[in-house]
């Protein structure tokens, strides 16, 4: 476990090496706040509120979900680029398991954007418009489990599709694809509450609405308690389910693996 | 005829490069066109639900986002080696273009041309076009019909030059990266929206500092006229072919000046 926490630790600091690039970043956030927050008023125009969600929960719901999921970003080509490279037999020989690797290191940058991009550029937003406050203490606690628990899902969807590059000559395309997957499906593009019925219906039976949209429904006490658990509940058993596909390809993956040359 | 000789030769081989993988190329492009899709899907759901915004339905959104899509898969090719300029140099692939007898920018264009990015841009650019031109109630005739191809034009020249002013930018500066995402990808995303509905700081940058409204938004005013023009002058739908002639003029002389800077990165 030591050893993880080095990786994530590690990762922290080298992204503190390049400061322009992340004071830029924060500038970045700020504006893309200030212009989607614009965009959502100009939709509700005179009205105090649509199917009962009012401006402020869309504009909580848009910055949580857009620090999360800058957060949630990294590099998702690094398997490629091992393969390609040759490099990642190197992995195997390292005493430590290459997934939890990965994972500690993804974790460390998303810390990093965390405190570093997202909490200042949210600073500023409250500046220039109000948000709604947490339900309750209670319910900012369990929403950052429900983010942890958020994260494992997105991460371990990405980490699938990364081990396709075991067999495919590259997964550009195949990640693509899934961030559109994701950016629609997850909300990140328009709130969960506005989806067409059927649509959300489908959306509820796949693991899109449980990396955004629960940890933010439980921030704003949409859900109660017995919801709040049904929800935690969903994001563990997808987690599990994930948890064990990602395993299964990663080992075949390992198995099917041919370097060439030295 | 020379130039054009050289040009067209650019043109030959990205097309060879991207042949040699016929269907992971096709695949890409494919993505391409997903990936950008989704801003149309997101747009096309919302309105599903609020009808409109600052008075745009659907169809006039759809319209307004074609012409940025068909300005691009121009631009994309046409200037894809300005894209990354950064990497062209770091690579060390400007050196090569110095020894060369023919001008510098001449060589960049159409190098490389991102011919992917170019289908999947130009086939989502027509198809809203198609779907949204015929219900937004313009009437096509010869005048309407030359202003938009002069706009389209325009559009091509506005974005070409902020890549040649961003490129430029790298003689003076090592990383560009976060000023060019900040300043043209973000620019771009919010000008696929009326930029009447944005905060006037925004919309300062969108007239006079990075240009996207004449790209698109002017241009599809003088087609469509829209109450939120009252907040502009008129003057600002005339000039929009023009802009672009501006804009790369300025460029130009930009990369001029600052090419003269150059020192090799290589050992």
């Amino acid at each position: 476990m030591r050893a993880y926490v080095e990786f994530a630790v590690k990762k922290f600091q080298d992204k503190m090496a390049y400061r322009l690039d992340f004071f830029m970043g924060i500038v970045n956030t700020a504006i893309t706040i200030v212009v989607y927050l614009c965009i959502y008023k100009a939709l509700y125009g005179e009205a105090a509120q649509v199917d009962g969600i009012t401006y402020r929960m869309v504009a909580t719901n848009f910055v949580i979900t857009l620090g999360l999921s800058n957060a949630f970003d990294y590099d998702e080509m690094l398997i490629e680029h091992k393969i390609h490279d040759g490099s990642i037999t190197g992995e195997f020989l390292k005493p430590v398991s290459f997934m939890l690797r990965l994972l500690a290191e993804n974790i460390g940058e998303g810390v990093f954007k965390i405190i570093f991009n997202f909490i200042p550029a949210l600073l500023f937003t409250m500046l220039y418009t109000k948000l709604c406050p947490p339900k309750s203490v209670l319910s900012l606690i369990v929403m950052f489990c429900s983010v942890v628990f958020g994260y494992l899902i997105l991460w371990l969807i990405s980490f699938i599709i990364q081990t396709w590059s075991f067999w495919l000559l590259s997964v550009w395309g195949i990640i693509t694809i899934k961030n559109v997957f994701v950016n629609i499906l997850a909300g990140t593009l328009l709130p969960l509450w506005f989806m067409p019925a059927a649509l959300r219906k489908i959306i509820s039976f796949t693991p899109f609405e449980a990396i955004y949209f629960t940890p933010v429904r439980i921030y704003l006490g949409e859900l109660d308690g017995v919801e709040i658990l049904s929800g935690i509940a969903v994001q563990i058993m997808w987690i599990a389910v994930l948890g064990v596909i990602a395993n299964i390809f990663w080992k075949k993956g390992v198995k099917k693996l041919v370097v060439q040359g030295g | 005829m020379g130039e054009i000789r050289v040009i067209l030769q650019s043109l030959k081989m990205s097309v060879h490069a991207r042949m040699q993988y016929r269907a992971e190329s096709l695949a890409n492009a494919l993505a391409v066109f997903i990936r950008e899709s989704a801003n149309i899907i997101a747009i096309y759901l919302a309105l599903l639900k609020f009808d409109k915004i600052n008075g745009w339905n659907v169809n006039e959104m759809l319209f307004l986002y074609s012409i940025l899509f068909l300005t691009y898969a121009f631009v994309v090719s046409l200037f894809a080696d300005l894209r990354q300029f950064s990497d062209t140099i770091r690579e060390g692939r400007f050196d090569r273009l110095l020894v060369r007898p023919r001008s510098l920018l001449l060589q960049l264009i159409l190098n490389n041309a991102d011919l992917i990015a170019s289908v999947g841009h130009g086939t989502l650019g027509i198809l809203l076009f198609v779907i949204s031109a015929g219900k937004v109630g313009i009437h096509w005739n010869f005048t309407t019909i030359l202003y938009y191809i002069s706009a389209i034009i325009g559009g091509i020249l506005i974005q070409g030059g902020i890549f040649i002013i961003f490129s430029s930018l790298c003689f003076y500066f090592v990383e560009t990266n976060s000023i060019r995402s900040i300043f043209y990808w973000n620019m771009r995303k919010f000008a696929g929206y009326p930029i009447s509905i944005y905060h006037k700081a925004i919309q300062v940058i969108l007239i006079y500092v990075v240009p996207f409204a004449f790209v698109n938004y002017f241009p599809a005013q003088y087609l469509l006229r829209k109450a939120d023009m009252a907040d502009y002058h008129e003057i600002y739908i005339y000039i929009a072919p023009l802009v672009g002639v501006v804009v790369y003029a300025i460029a130009y002389l930009f990369w001029r000046i600052s090419v003269k800077r150059y020192y090799s990165t290589g050992n």
